[in-house]
């Protein structure tokens, strides 16, 4: 590690005498952004002294959500002899399209990018380059009406990103909520209506309705 | 240096003066709001038949009318252009070789699967990289404004580059659904450069494309998807993108993509040669390198009667084996795609 020290020390004191010498602002905005370019690699190459971590167990094998459906649990009363689950018709087909692509193993696009890391760090590098050279150019461009549509651009992307952020809020309560009045509904025979993921589990036989029953239920703070 | 440039600008000049072409401007526009409405249409209702029957009868003619428009704007001697003509031709040989070689290894077993996506970025990033090249040297030879006015060109380049490594397969999408949209923008070039009064009508009549994408997608967001259980069906639903985005209906990419494409043909075949028509389209005179003495007539018109010949070679294709002719013609395409980039450039 002290080795590395004395080339970080070695390159600053280059970059400080290059730096010395160059009058040219544009050069020395190169040299900059060149420098932490530079920095930035070797902070990757630095990484590798990181001890390698400790080969972890093998993973227990979790359940994996393939589908998000809409559920009714209707007690029945004397007219019934069995549990019954019926499925529409549509819901059956995209319920067979998901288990067709689950099985097929076809990953998403968000999990292609989390799997590639080699493509998310060379993204990652031309969106770099990208904000850096829009710098230069801003910093070099002459026209003040560009400054204004710059200016306007960065203006409406932070007012959309705003609105994004503030209309999550209009998203709906969490499931569980639904699910809070069961026990009062079936005991009163009323039906009650909720979300439902449809999870494959590796282990176990037939089927497991889980519900979320919170028992101390905030009810008066999350409506 | 000075009489190339005047060479160049006289096929528009008389492309203005001439009065052969006697299309009054409200039948333009009728023409062009007719087109699009049946293009819409037909899109919608029969997508695959339709789709199939347009890239047989029109994808080879509008290969040949785009190589004889972008002869027709071909400078005699490239001048100070000529650093820009052999980025654009040493761009167009390079990234047309690599694109047909990657199915070449693939199939071939050079190297898996796998590597499909950073082969597809790696070109992608070229293409973007080239296309910026070309745009910084085009601002460069611009006098009248400052080449700092061009430098935009880097930035957005490297800012697309890096999306395309995020989701390189739906980059390349963007690419198949953008390219026909690239014929709307010579069309209005050519507009600007040869009937202006046209232009405000012509820019009213594009506010109807959305207006029919966002149609399309209303009438076919939940239409069940296309039944591609036979090999054509198969192709022409996954060159629209069903296996990439496998949520949207595969009858409203293939209808989207049908209509854009479609409206492609429509500029390449009836729109530009009806308003840029300057005599017999076999007439050599209207091609500036064919006419002038210094030019090579013997070579352009052996390059027209070669890419005609093509095009017959490719209905015989298409007659013999549809689905194979399509996917050969669809890889090679990628030629004329990239040829419209530095043409473009230089209708700017």
């Amino acid at each position: 590690m002290d080795f590395q020290f004395e080339q970080v020390e070695i390159f600053c004191a280059i970059l400080r005498g290059i730096l010395a010498q160059s009058e040219d602002p544009m050069k020395r905005t190169l040299i900059c952004c060149s420098a932490v370019f530079v920095t930035f690699a070797t902070a990757a190459f630095i990484f590798a002294d990181i001890a390698r971590p400790k080969p972890s167990p093998a993973k227990v094998q979790e359940g994996k959500i393939v589908f998000h459906t809409g559920l009714t649990i209707a007690p029945q009363g004397d007219a019934a002899y069995e549990a019954r689950l019926q499925i529409s018709q549509e819901s059956l087909k995209n319920l067979q399209a998901a288990l067709a692509s689950a099985q097929a193993g076809s990953p998403s696009t968000g999990q292609r990018i989390a799997q590639s890391s080699t493509r998310t760090i060379i993204a990652g590098l031309f969106l770099f380059l990208s904000v850096s050279f829009a710098g230069v150019w801003l910093a070099r461009s002459a026209s003040r009406r560009s400054h204004k549509a710059i200016a306007a651009v960065l203006l409406v992307v932070a007012v959309v990103s705003a609105a994004v952020i503030i209309t999550r809020a209009n998203a709906g309560p969490p499931g569980y909520v639904r699910w809070a009045g069961l026990p009062k509904a079936l005991s009163e025979g009323r039906p009650t209506s909720g979300g439902l993921d449809i999870e494959i589990v590796p282990e176990g036989s037939g089927m497991t309705l889980i519900i979320p029953i919170r028992k101390n239920n905030n009810s008066k703070g999350e409506e | 240096m000075e009489r190339s440039a005047e060479i160049e600008l006289v096929a528009w000049r008389s492309a203005r003066l001439n009065g052969r072409t006697h299309l009054p401007a409200r039948r333009f526009v009728g023409m062009i709001i007719g087109c699009a409405f049946l293009s819409a249409t037909l899109a919608s209702w029969l997508p695959l038949q339709f789709s199939t029957i347009t890239v047989f009868l029109f994808a080879g003619p509008h290969n040949w009318f785009e190589l004889r428009y972008f002869l027709m704007r071909l400078p005699v001697r490239f001048g100070r252009s000529r650093n820009f003509f052999l980025v654009a031709f040493a761009g167009i040989g390079f990234l047309t070789l690599t694109y047909l070689s990657l199915p070449a290894l693939y199939y071939t077993n050079y190297w898996s699967g796998a590597n499909w996506p950073t082969a597809l970025a790696l070109w992608n990033t070229l293409l973007l990289l080239w296309i910026a090249g070309l745009v910084w040297l085009r601002g460069r030879q611009r006098a009248r404004r400052d080449w700092r006015d061009w430098f935009w060109a880097w930035p957005a380049a490297f800012a697309l580059s890096g999306l395309n490594w995020l989701a390189p397969e739906l980059f390349s999408l963007a690419i198949v659904y953008l390219h026909p949209l690239v014929a709307l923008w010579f069309l209005d070039r050519h507009l600007r450069r040869t009937r202006p009064e046209w232009l405000p009508a012509y820019h009213r009549c594009l506010l109807l494309l959305p207006l029919l994408v966002v149609g399309l997608c209303w009438q076919f967001a939940r239409a069940p998807s296309l039944a591609d259980d036979n090999g054509l069906a198969w192709r022409i639903t996954q060159h629209a993108g069903a296996s990439l985005l496998s949520g949207v209906s595969s009858h409203l990419l293939v209808s989207v993509h049908v209509f854009l494409e479609m409206l492609h043909y429509g500029v390449w075949l009836v729109a530009l040669p009806l308003i840029g028509a300057r005599g017999s389209i076999w007439d050599l005179k209207t091609i500036p390198m064919a006419r002038h003495p210094r030019g090579v007539p013997k070579l352009i018109a052996a390059a027209l009667i070669v890419s005609l010949s093509l095009v017959l070679l490719l209905w015989f294709g298409f007659s013999i084996d549809y689905a194979a002719t399509r996917d050969i013609y669809f890889a090679v395409a990628i030629a004329h795609v990239l040829a419209e980039a530095p043409f473009l450039l230089r209708m700017t």
